[in-house]
């Protein structure tokens, strides 16, 4: 089947730094693929390369099966049928909604009627339809959102671009906008593309990961897959505050560096030079002494409603853990690891 | 699938590096190449060559020579400036009056800044307007009326309030200070206000948590961070003062007191012309002008550092108590010596038929005010032609300034700065410098001399002559204003299909009108009250209205001279605010006005 979105060998130098690395990606058709990366991870380059804002000092873009660019093509974003969601939105603040929304089906000389309908259609879906004569500056910022969506949806783009479209709102309607954005979304079967440096937000919204790391893709999979196996420290270390700890790995066993603790059991397969990635969440009170046990010393602990987050150190390592109660500062604590949850990435 | 099929024909149709936009293309570079070539081309005809021959007099005197042209090196006229006293002299006083006013009028601005901006002085509203007037007044109506206010028989000596020491000592050195002072502190007003705002109140609070009392806050905290702001403003009056011709034209004319810009007037258009010696001149005075707005710019990026950062909060404003109301005093003051009295001097001797008989009924007439709105009085023609000449400049140099803009927003590289650069620099030329330029330029240069347009004795000459002035000012605000739009808008618009003619007239010209029509106001406004430009390239067909009313008042006609600057200034009034209210309506939603003040008040120079 032909990819949706294909990059092949991309690569882009600004200035002396690379910022893509012959990165390849390819998007199936109605699929949403996160770039999730640390700022100058390259993730944003890419997200302006797809929709020829920047052209590739190398390599070949193509979407729905046609290059454009590389191998002699070039064609103008204006020609790429791709759409945007931009991090300020981007709506022209002297066009109304309608007309923000009706901008490209004009340029595109469609039918009078057809630019009707299609306007109909995305105020109804983003539920603007009170809102079609109102100026951006006339909106709340949630509204803006969906404006800056319905222009999309409108264009009936071959691929739709996000790029960090909730940066600019605060957490409570962060998480009721993006459940909204995405529901629209998948209503319309759109293939896109999403740029975030926010790990929650690529989990809740993604198909697949792609996990940059100075303009290559470290990891992509599944959100549960990356999750439950980061593909190296690195990704281990970006995904859902992980904490490390340095290691050695032998015939299904872990030992921490320092002697900070009994070996592990683990069904990791991995040996030799590792790193034990501890999620938050799996560390449990022990229930019997010296099973997988890890104790460490509490530096910090804070309230977080479900449970309390505490920063342990062990040996040299500080560990983050989910914990029931909220122990003492410079306390003691010996927490337990089940083997299934002792996952080992090469250090 | 209709978008596959629309995406292989683009690609079909494209030939080879045949997509303008993109960088690389061929096309693109040649395009770039031919705009880069026009943008130069305006720029030196306007301004480097006019300013090129004027300097270049000061070494190759005989250039122009109507007997013996020749290129012989020769600095002798640069010599003379520092040889002959009366030369010599212009340049000390020039410079002694710049510093006098600096001080003086830096001073009057920021007690004026700190009462309006910092106090709860009562009116508020009212005297915030008060420097905007002031600043919208030219320089040598302000010379005028202060000479119809102290002269001998004048209006403050008829009520009695002038004693005669006071009178006699206004025509020199003290009057000149004292005009050039209420006449130029809105200039260090507008920066300093615009530091107070900068300044939030958490510097203010933090030294009084750390125990220091309200004068050690000012002196400690506060005035070592408006340092920078007072700086600049000593630097833009001295320099404002250096270029000014209204007031040399006038007072100091008057006085006897030699300015250099007069003196480069003199030299450039009585008999015998001496444009060597113009041209020494102009070199001496460009030179102290340039050394200056170099370090004001040094200052200005200084000052916009240290004020920018860390403002979180609101500026406080001191409760006065009662003495707000001596605050008022001193600020209706000031508006009374720099907008009221001037003003109502050209008012009252407008509707006077002398000044000698003052202001009692049986002296009171219409008569002034009615020829100069009769279209066919010489006043009347003068100032129909202003407004011709000037609208005309400000609609061309809003145009081309808007497409240089746009050009060179795009092309960030080379020519930005370079274009940014002359056309800083070119705000510090004084007007007289230039309209020299263009005597030189369209009436000396063999190949130049017979254009049809523009050509000298022309009107086209002086109306290229205004573009010439306003175009820095028109470039600096566009500029901005275009620079300031998010590139998302336009990337959004291009991924939406739009190609660059769409781009520009639906999204980028709407989106700046409001900037354009600002600049077109400012070029407006400044082109008819031009005077060193209206003096020196006065057209055969006859003057425009700014030489008419320096010549009603030289030959003693004041009433209408008078007559004729107070309808200048409500024609130019109703002009400018109707197109505000026009563009506002039209553009208002789409721009923040803020920064275009802060634009204003960043290039901000009083006409003439």
């Amino acid at each position: 089947m032909t990819a949706a979105l294909s990059c092949r060998a991309l690569s882009k130098q600004l200035g002396d730094r690379p910022v893509l690395r012959a990165l390849d990606l390819d998007v199936a058709s109605g699929e949403v693929v996160t770039l999730l990366g640390a700022s100058g991870s390259g993730k944003t380059t890419l997200l302006r390369l797809v929709a020829g804002l920047l052209t590739p000092d190398r390599g070949r873009v193509s979407i729905g099966g046609v290059t454009v660019w590389g191998a002699g093509a070039a064609v103008p974003p204006e020609r790429r049928r791709v759409a945007m969601v931009f991090q300020d939105y981007a709506l022209w603040p002297h066009l109304t909604v309608e007309g923000n929304i009706d901008f490209g089906l004009k340029a595109a000389r469609l039918a009078p009627q057809e630019i009707v309908a299609r306007v109909r259609h995305a105020l109804e879906v983003t539920q603007l339809g009170a809102f079609g004569l109102r100026y951006p500056s006339e909106l709340s910022g949630g509204q803006q959102q969906r404006v800056a969506i319905a222009r999309c949806l409108a264009a009936r783009p071959r691929l739709m671009l996000f790029d960090e479209p909730l940066s600019n709102l605060d957490a409570a309607l962060r998480e009721d906008l993006r459940t909204e954005m995405m529901a629209l979304v998948r209503a319309e079967g759109i293939t896109s593309l999403y740029v975030t440096h926010d790990q929650a937000e690529a989990m809740a919204v993604s198909d697949r990961i792609a996990v940059m790391r100075e303009g290559a893709i470290a990891q992509l999979d599944r959100p549960e897959v990356i999750y439950r196996a980061p593909a190296d420290a690195f990704v281990a270390g970006f995904i859902g505050g992980f904490s490390l700890l340095p290691g050695l790995a032998h015939a299904g066993e872990f030992m921490a560096l320092g002697g900070a603790s009994a070996p592990l059991r683990t069904t990791a397969t991995l040996v030799g030079d590792v790193s034990l990635v501890i999620r938050p969440e799996d560390v449990r009170p022990v229930t019997a002494p010296g099973v997988n046990t890890l104790t460490g010393r509490v530096l910090s602990r804070a309230y977080q409603g479900r449970c309390w987050r505490l920063v342990v150190a062990i040996a040299d390592s500080k560990v983050r853990l989910d914990w029931p109660d909220g122990p003492d500062v410079s306390s003691e604590l010996t927490f337990s690891l089940t083997p299934e949850n002792c996952t080992l990435v090469a250090r | 699938m209709t978008t596959v099929d629309q995406v292989r024909a683009a690609v079909s149709t494209r030939g080879p590096n045949a997509w303008t936009g993109l960088p690389g293309s061929v096309v693109a570079l040649f395009g770039g190449w031919l705009a880069n070539g026009l943008i130069a081309l305006v720029f030196v005809l306007l301004i480097v060559l006019p300013l090129g021959l004027v300097l270049v007099q000061a070494f190759v005197p005989m250039m122009f020579d109507p007997l013996h042209p020749g290129l012989t090196f020769d600095p002798q006229s640069l010599a003379r400036i520092f040889g002959e006293p009366r030369l010599m002299s212009a340049i000390l006083n020039s410079l002694l009056l710049a510093g006098t006013v600096s001080i003086a009028a830096t001073t009057l601005g920021a007690a004026y800044a700190f009462a309006v901006h910092r106090t709860n002085v009562p009116m508020r509203s009212l005297l915030l307007g008060v420097p905007w007037l002031v600043f919208l007044t030219p320089a040598y109506l302000k010379g005028l009326s202060w000479v119809l206010l102290m002269s001998n028989g004048g209006y403050l000596s008829q009520f009695g309030l002038l004693p005669a020491p006071l009178a006699a000592g206004f025509f020199g050195p003290a009057g000149l200070v004292f005009v050039h002072t209420f006449s130029l502190f809105p200039l260090p007003f507008f920066v300093i206000a615009a530091a107070l705002a900068g300044l939030g109140s958490e510097f203010e609070d933090a030294a009084r948590l750390s125990g220091a009392r309200l004068g050690r806050v000012w002196l400690r905290i506060n005035l070592p961070l408006l340092a920078p702001a007072f700086a600049l403003c000593l630097i833009a009056v001295y320099a404002e003062v250096l270029s000014d011709f209204g007031l040399a034209s006038t007072i100091a004319r008057v006085s006897g007191f030699g300015l250099m810009t007069y003196s480069i007037y003199v030299a450039a258009s009585a008999y015998p012309v001496d444009f060597a010696l113009a041209g020494s001149q102009a070199l001496v005075l460009l030179l102290l002008v340039v050394a200056l707005v170099l370090a004001d710019r040094l200052l200005r990026r200084q000052a916009a550092a240290r004020l920018i950062s860390g403002r979180s909060r609101p500026a406080r404003i001191y409760d006065l108590g009662p003495y707000r109301w001596l605050m008022a005093a001193f600020c209706l003051g000031v508006a009374l010596l720099s907008v009221v009295l001037p003003l109502g001097a050209i008012v009252a001797r407008a509707f006077s038929r002398t000044l000698a008989d003052g202001l009692t009924l049986s002296n009171l007439t219409s008569d002034s005010l009615l020829e100069a709105l009769t279209v066919s009085h010489p006043s009347n023609q003068a100032l129909l032609r202003s407004l011709v000449y000037a609208g005309t400049a400000a609609a061309l140099a809003a145009v081309i300034a808007t497409v240089l803009s746009l050009r060179l927003d795009a092309d960030r590289r080379i020519m930005r700065p370079v274009v940014l650069g002359v056309s800083l620099g070119a705000v510090a030329i004084p007007g007289i410098v230039l309209a020299f330029g263009y005597i030189l330029l369209w009436n000396r240069v063999p190949g130049f001399r017979g254009w049809p347009l523009p050509r000298y004795g022309d009107a086209s000459l002086l109306v290229l002559g205004y573009i010439g002035a306003a175009l820095p000012y028109c470039l600096v605000i566009i500029l901005t204003a275009v620079g300031q739009l998010a590139p998302s808008l336009t990337d959004a618009a291009r991924l939406h299909g739009a190609g660059w003619k769409r781009r520009t007239v639906q999204i980028i010209l709407p989106l700046v009108a409001l900037s354009v029509t600002t600049a077109f106001l400012f070029s407006f406004i400044r082109s008819v009250f031009e005077l060193p430009m209206s003096q020196l390239l006065v057209p055969i067909s006859g003057p425009a209205a700014p030489s008419e009313i320096i010549h009603m008042f030289a030959k003693e006609d004041e009433g209408m001279g008078s007559a004729l600057s107070l309808v200048t200034m409500l024609a130019v009034g109703l002009v400018a605010g109707a197109i505000w209210l026009l563009a506002r309506a039209a553009f208002g939603r789409r721009t923040d006005p803020a920064p275009v003040k802060a634009r204003l008040l960043a290039t901000v120079e009083s006409p003439a």
